[in-house]
């Protein structure tokens, strides 16, 4: 059992290393972080509304960074090794097809939770230096001052950290599913990213064919059950949007969320591994 | 292969119901502003790809056209101002603060620069087109409410508006009832009922209104809501009343 | 004792893509290898060396047949324990450093702690990779150095089996030296070595046995001497016979009615002659 985690953790740790040493992630980082401190500058707002465009700003460029490393990332992962043939020699070890599948998921699940977290400590430092800013500027009536510091140190921005973090886990978990299945980067890409876009529009899908009964064509039933039952739904993860906008939302609620992606990766991990299981190298 | 889809079949059957809970959880807790509202079909569908295209970026669309409609105003371009405004309202509907400021461009800045108007030398026409104006934000301000009813904050705007530019200063007295329901109203906010009540005539429904008011500051008072100004309040209106009373009886 | 490997009715055949049929790659592949042999596949490109090692691997799935490694079905765990693998051409991980390559490795075949350190420390050196050539990144190592970097590596789980895809392919003629000395060093430790080569005389020194396929079929199979020896000839190698003692020997051999087929002075292998002009100290 011991050497199972132990040729896991090779498998992760050599990915991760991998991406680390590549300059393409550290430039995706730094890009991420410029789009963090930039967003410090834009004072046109009253200061609500300039706290609400940090939080945007950081969301989205914790967003975007995480997609684009998790899409690059992944599209590496298997068709990448197969391409250089690296993955001959990995996979002629005594190591079983899965532990290389859920190696490489949690290499790169490393990777994008170092740039979240590293992203998500860049936005509490902007929006604590826009807090002094502001405490300099807005004169020290102390509803205001309160109302500035409600702001600034939300608690809630781990709800929406957290959410995001599995938001782009699921994402990976995508794209590993389809790395196994593929046989060149792109194609990986391509649907991982399309799977992403239509996951959007999966509870549209779902409640049309939950609530049209027979009123609909067999072709049109049978293509928005394949949706639902096959592509996750991500707007489940629009709670995100709502503590940006400074709205509650109930931990219970985040929690339920999170559990949904735990479930969902893991069984999309499970795919993955059958599907590589009987595949020619 | 073949297994791989089969398992995900299945985990599909399993999350069908489940997904379909929790979008009914957060639908209950967002109003209904979570993902595509219920609209057409077609509608979704554009409304769920542009959140998809969008995706984390669409609180940062909301914000470019709040800076744009913050450009336009230093333009005095009052069409565009209100476009962007209502555009970006309907991109996050959810943001108190984005119906708070574009109700005030609409039916301040847009209406008193209308009736200011020089191009318009007729009075009356001025005062009509700032009265549209206002009445923009006020439709716009009531949109607000019911996108984020649990908040104060809109439905004392709404009162304020009904107040300062509409002197509909019952609809205003109903509009502070109805934020202070909601528990995040700012304190004053009790007092402004029985002035909007006053306001209207209603000198009668404002006394009672404040004797009401001091009842449920308890003994001591809660220095907090000012008992001083309420007692003020309660002798004044006592005192308009007896005039009146005097007045109606000669 | 198994056998190190043994195939029988191996047959691959690969799909072409939707509609288009299928190739055959091995065609029925009955095969043995003995403990202890070094063991040759012969044949050209696209012979199915490859995919015959890759179906012992458990790489590829048999379409038909089966094959064993020291008695387990090829391609499970046990089986693959056994066995250490160097592919073609190998691409490896270039942001890793030799020792690090070959740490991997080990990490992979479920090795850790200080057990695995000294068995990177002593691979290098028999690769004679030790020291600072095995702290530099993969990206500045020759291909010999390349090749001998993944040798080490197939050797880090110390499995009974080698197994070299064309291990000499595209390397110069003192790597290829380098290689062969190698296999003949792990034949002395009582390894099995089987090999892959489209280059035919690289293997005369080294291999025990061979096997000839030709487009996924088994041509010929046996021991070297064997299948070279033209047993109705006879070669002779004298030194310092002159011009009438040829012209005797000719006359003698042709009283005894033998038919002489080729005669004179004998030319040097290239790569022979290449390696006696390197100074004493780098032909090692």
């Amino acid at each position: 059992m011991s050497s199972c985690f132990r040729r896991i953790f090779a498998v992760a740790g050599n990915t991760f290393l991998e991406a680390v040493r590549q300059k393409v992630f550290a430039v995706l980082l730094l890009f991420g972080l410029v789009m963090v401190v930039g967003a410090n500058y834009f004072t046109e707002f009253s200061f609500q509304e300039q706290f609400k465009f940090l939080k945007d700003l950081g969301y989205a460029a914790i967003s975007l960074t995480g997609l684009l490393v998790g899409l690059l990332g992944a599209a590496q992962l298997i068709p990448g090794e197969i391409e250089r043939r690296t993955i001959l020699t990995a996979l002629s070890r005594p190591l079983r097809r899965w532990e290389f599948v859920v190696g490489k998921y949690f290499g790169l699940t490393s990777l994008l939770a170092v740039m979240v977290g590293i992203m998500a400590l860049a936005v509490w430092g902007v929006l604590k230096w826009k807090e002094v800013q502001l405490l300099g500027s807005e004169g020290t009536d102390p509803a205001v001052v309160a109302a500035i510091r409600a702001e600034s140190m939300d608690p809630r921005l781990i709800q929406a950290v957290l959410l995001v973090g599995v938001k782009l886990a699921v994402v990976a978990a995508l794209a590993v599913f389809f790395s196994t299945i593929a046989t060149s980067t792109t194609f990986v890409i391509a649907m991982t990213l399309v799977v992403y876009l239509i996951g959007h529009l999966q509870s549209v899908a779902r409640e049309q064919w939950l609530e049209t009964g027979e009123a609909a064509g067999w072709g049109v039933r049978i293509f928005l059950a394949a949706v639902a039952l096959l592509i996750p739904d991500f707007n489940l993860y629009n709670l995100i949007d709502e503590i940006v906008a400074g709205n509650a939302v109930a931990w219970r609620t985040t929690i339920e969320v999170i559990g949904y992606s735990a479930v969902y990766t893991s069984i999309l991990l499970a795919a993955a591994a059958l599907a590589f299981e009987g595949r020619d190298i | 292969m073949g297994g791989a889809i089969g398992l995900l079949l299945i985990w599909g059957g399993a999350k069908v119901p489940w997904e379909k809970e929790m979008t009914r959880e957060q639908r209950k807790a967002t109003y209904g502003f979570s993902g595509p509202t219920a609209v057409a079909i077609r509608e979704k569908v554009g409304q769920g790809l542009a959140l998809a295209a969008l995706g984390g970026f669409r609180g940062l669309a909301a914000n470019a056209l709040m800076l744009q409609a913050h450009g336009a105003w230093e333009e005095q371009q009052w069409m565009r101002v209100r476009s962007s405004l209502e555009l970006a309202t309907v991109l996050q509907p959810r943001v108190a603060v984005f119906w708070d400021t574009a109700s005030w461009h609409l039916a301040w800045n847009a209406a008193v620069a209308a009736e200011k108007y020089g191009g318009e030398p007729n009075e009356t026409r001025r005062r009509i087109e700032a009265r549209r104006w206002v009445e923009a934000g006020r439709d716009l301000l009531e949109r607000g409410t019911k996108a984020v009813p649990e908040k104060a904050i809109l439905f004392q705007r709404l009162g304020d508006l009904y107040w300062q530019r509409l002197g509909d200063y019952q609809a205003a007295a109903d509009c502070y009832r109805l934020a202070l329901a909601k528990g995040d109203a700012p304190p004053y906010l009790e007092r402004f009922v029985g002035y909007a009540l006053d306001k209207a005539g209603d000198s009668r429904g404002a006394l009672e209104y404040f004797r009401g008011l001091r009842k449920t500051m308890g003994n001591p008072p809660d220095p907090a809501r000012r008992p001083e100004v309420v007692e003020r309040e309660i002798l004044r209106l006592e005192k308009k009343l007896d005039e009146g009373k005097i007045g109606a009886s000669q | 004792m198994t056998s190190a490997v043994r195939t029988q009715g191996l047959r691959k055949e690969f799909p072409l893509g939707w509609f288009r049929g299928r190739v055959l790659a091995l065609e029925s592949l009955e095969m043995e290898v003995k403990r202890g042999e070094v063991f040759g596949l012969l044949g050209p490109n696209g012979s199915g060396k490859s995919t015959a090692m890759k179906l012992i691997l458990g790489l590829l799935r048999p379409t038909a047949g089966n094959a064993e490694v020291c008695g387990y079905r090829a391609g499970t765990i046990s089986a693959r324990r056994q066995i250490g693998f160097l592919p073609e051409n190998p691409y490896f991980p270039t942001f890793l450093s030799g020792a690090e390559l070959v740490r991997y490795y080990g990490k992979l075949s479920g090795m850790g702690g200080a057990r695995l350190e000294a068995r990177v420390v002593e691979l290098l050196e028999l690769v004679r990779l030790g020291g600072e050539a095995g702290k530099r990144s993969l990206r500045t190592y020759s291909k010999g150095m390349l090749q001998r970097a993944g040798l080490a590596g197939a050797l880090v789980g110390d499995p009974e089996i080698l197994m070299l895809d064309e291990p000499t392919a595209g390397v110069d003629p003192a790597g290829s030296r380098e290689i062969r000395d190698l296999i003949l060093e792990l034949k002395a430790r009582g390894k099995t070595v089987i090999f892959s080569s489209h280059l035919l005389e690289q293997v005369e020194d080294v291999a025990d046995r061979v096997i000839i396929l030709h487009r996924g079929q088994k041509l010929r199979e046996g021991r070297l001497e064997e299948l070279l020896t033209k047993k109705s000839e006879w070669e002779v190698k004298v030194h310092g016979l002159k011009e009438d003692g040829r012209k005797e020997l000719r006359a003698w051999l042709e009283n005894r009615g033998a038919q002489v087929m080729r005669e004179g002075a004998p030319r040097d292998r290239l790569e022979d002659y290449f390696l006696r002009s390197l100074p004493e100290e780098k032909r090692r």
